[in-house]
């Protein structure tokens, strides 16, 4: 039984690729980063569009944040990379293409924009409004209120929240793979069918996954948690 | 643009119908076995001192690793390792149920744990039996408190679904790549198929978020998490 399992679970050969695997993972790296950052920027965006006194931008916000909340992300992944280019095309009147690595991190930053505007929502909306009228009683002028009073505390109550969201992103950006962006799963299919032996490979790539994202959301919580507790603004 | 929605989608609507058939099928498989098997990991974490490393382990690592890792690591490597799964549907299933398990163990957790201290003391003074108190005080409350994040995660599941089309299951995803394939057409499926799986999900967290208030208002009711 024993040499049997030390048979199928070889880490010599999760050795012996490692390069190719960690270039793959370093692919998943930048396309988690790239995307968080576009995630976030439109997260803000609409937050505060739901904060708007405008109805109609109210409206299109909700629209928005709730049709990408309930959209699978390989839908929507998909749909990016195949009909995107397409409508552009017809729109623009010449063939338009994004590669693989554009449309992931297009679909994977707005799918998680539409969880992430909601934490955004609920973090600008726990600030007192007395707050920002204070502040505006002081003289502060609307930007600085806002960059200066409510954003401040707004983050520091968004943190937990949106850990857990990066989280969820990050192990979101395994599907990347099946619209062939060369990432770690990406890597070990084709060794795999190269070696004719799949166990080692998506064993050791679970396992990897699941050490990498532990440690992620231990270190995560520590560092937001200290900032919580300081006050860091 | 409606002669291509005739030709590509009314034409294949019975495949479409299919693969949300197999879809529903697959998720709710999956529900129902993840939610036996939280339920078991909740209770060994909570109640067996002894294996109660063993279940954190479990919950952990299924709830740490990437369901398309899960999905094809089940798929290529339990064939080899415990016999089963046999056919790329029970592989699909068991591997969403894996993950979700885990997610619902937990919120199982939370829903006990939020429980007022009072009413296990109240229970244990009026001399119930432990078992009692389990089935009759603290599990109607606690699953009451859950029920509303249970549907989001069935809501969670029916996400997660899209990908067993990954390893040739049926499913309506899986059709319509199909589909998208057969003609290089993609505009029109796939944007069908993208508002049918919004449709379903969204419908599933109103049901949810209703409940959730329903339950908060009237009957005093909030989930821990």
């Amino acid at each position: 039984m024993f040499t049997y399992l030390a048979s199928t679970f070889d880490p010599g050969l999760l050795w012996e690729y490692r390069e190719t695997l960690l270039q793959g993972l370093q692919q998943n790296l930048i396309i988690f980063f790239q995307s968080a950052v576009l995630a976030v920027l439109l997260a803000f965006v609409v937050g505060n569009a739901r904060a708007s006194r405008s109805r109609p931008v109210r409206w299109m916000a909700i629209c928005y944040s709730e049709f990408f909340r309930n959209t699978p992300e390989y839908v929507l992944l998909v749909w990016i990379y195949f009909v995107v280019p397409l409508i552009i095309s017809k729109m623009i009147g010449s063939r338009a293409g994004f590669s693989p690595h554009v449309a992931a991190v297009l679909g994977l930053g707005v799918a998680y924009s539409g969880f992430l505007s909601e934490t955004v929502r609920a973090g600008l909306r726990s600030v007192p409004l007395g707050h920002a009228e204070a502040a505006t009683a002081l003289g502060l002028s609307p930007f600085a209120t806002f960059r200066r009073i409510v954003l401040p505390q707004a983050i520091r109550r968004m943190l937990p929240e949106a850990t857990n969201q990066m989280i969820s992103l990050f192990k979101s950006t395994t599907i990347v793979s099946l619209i062939s962006v060369h990432d770690i799963l990406y890597q070990v299919s084709v060794i795999s069918s190269s070696e004719m032996r799949p166990i080692p490979l998506y064993t050791g790539v679970a396992l990897l996954y699941c050490l990498i994202i532990i440690l992620a959301t231990y270190l995560l919580n520590r560092l937001t948690d200290r900032w919580r507790r300081r006050g860091w603004a | 643009m409606l002669d291509n929605f005739n030709r590509l989608v009314l034409a294949n609507i019975g495949m479409l119908l299919d693969g949300l058939g197999v879809t529903l099928y697959i998720c709710f498989c999956a529900f129902a076995l993840s939610i036996v098997l939280g339920m078991l990991a909740c209770m060994v974490r909570m109640w067996v001192p002894q294996l109660r490393f063993v279940a954190i382990a479990y919950i952990e690592f299924c709830r740490a690793t990437p369901i398309l890792v899960q999905l094809l690591w089940v798929n290529y490597v339990w064939p080899d390792l415990f016999g089963f799964p046999e056919t790329a549907m029970q592989a699909g299933i068991l591997a969403l149920a894996l993950q979700s398990s885990g997610y619902l163990a937990e919120t199982f957790r939370a829903g006990f744990e939020g429980l007022p201290k009072g009413q296990r003391e109240a229970a244990l003074a009026v001399g119930l039996s432990r078992w009692r108190i389990v089935t009759r005080i603290e599990a109607p409350q606690a699953l009451l408190v859950v029920a509303p994040l249970m549907i989001n995660q069935l809501a969670v599941v029916v996400k997660s679904s899209t990908l067993v089309s990954v390893i040739s299951n049926p499913d309506l995803m899986y059709q319509a790549l199909k589909i998208v394939n057969q003609w290089y057409e993609p505009i029109e499926v796939l944007t069908v198929v993208a508002l049918t799986y919004f449709i379903v999900l969204f419908s599933l967290s109103s049901i949810a978020n209703h409940f959730y208030v329903r339950f908060q208002t009237k009957y005093g009711l909030a989930a821990g998490t």
